[in-house]
């Protein structure tokens, strides 16, 4: 099911009723989108919000199998942390790791990275796929 | 985010029979063995399933005389709705900066190719 299409670059399906899946085409090849996505330097300069009072003060990243990354999203009323583990790490193609919301620490969500190159652009593909409780 | 009731909702709607039961209420309130009808499967199994969704307030259900009524909620499919909604708009903007400073990163990979602007 198609969620949602913005100018054709952008695209939300649910493959499951407990994954989302969001792709979109970069103007990069999957190399230099890696490197955006897994270098702190490059993180802190698009992963919160951009403007007055918003800033990344936090990023750290440890990308090996296992390792952890914390992210702090700065904002005008306060901060807001995130963090996991990386679980599976193959450049450029494919990043595997669990994301937390501090204030909810039994939620984890696992997010599924691939990168394809399409003619020297790069096809990112995001999947989420959020916790839920045995019934 | 209550994250917990969302949970629940989820969990319930993580079975293909109960989203099965719940498309058919979606066309209007239906006594429990009109619902077993299409499914091959006992009425303990299909109130089992009942129980599960009710549980997660996704359905309703009243005795009328003798029968037992089943009725859609629509209050946490909505929440459902709204979570991917929220999902979405943060990936979405998140990707959206991406872009930018990819294009950002390639406009000074080419100037520093040709060493000067």
């Amino acid at each position: 099911m198609v969620v949602s299409t913005n100018s054709g670059t952008f695209d939300v399906t649910m493959p499951s009723e407990q994954e989302i899946r969001m792709t979109r085409l970069f103007d990069a090849p999957p190399q230099l989108v890696f490197e955006a996505m897994s270098k702190p330097e490059h993180v802190k300069r698009w992963w919160g919000r951009l403007g007055e009072g918003y800033s990344v003060p936090v990023c750290e990243i440890d990308l090996r199998p296992g390792g952890k990354w914390r992210f702090v999203n700065r904002h005008p009323k306060g901060e807001a942390v995130f963090y996991g583990e990386y679980r599976e790490i193959t450049p450029p193609s494919r990043i595997v790791f669990t994301e937390i919301f501090e204030p909810f620490p039994d939620s984890v969500s696992v997010v599924t990275a691939t990168l394809t190159d399409e003619g020297g652009k790069t096809r990112f593909t995001a999947t989420v796929r959020y916790p839920s409780l045995e019934v | 985010m209550p994250s917990d009731q969302l949970s629940t909702t989820f969990a319930a709607l993580s079975d293909p029979t109960r989203r099965a039961i719940l498309a058919r209420l979606v066309s209007g309130e239906c006594s429990v063995s009109e619902l077993a009808e299409p499914f091959d499967m006992s009425m303990p199994a299909v109130s089992k399933h009942l129980r599960v969704l009710e549980r997660a307030g996704l359905i309703a259900r009243r005795r009328d005389a003798q029968w037992r009524r089943c009725r859609i909620e629509a209050g946490p499919l909505k929440e459902v709705a709204d979570w991917t909604e929220h999902y979405r708009h943060i990936w979405e903007e998140r990707l959206d900066r991406l872009d930018g400073y990819l294009r950002e990163l390639k406009a000074k990979e080419k100037s520093h190719g040709r060493k000067h602007k």
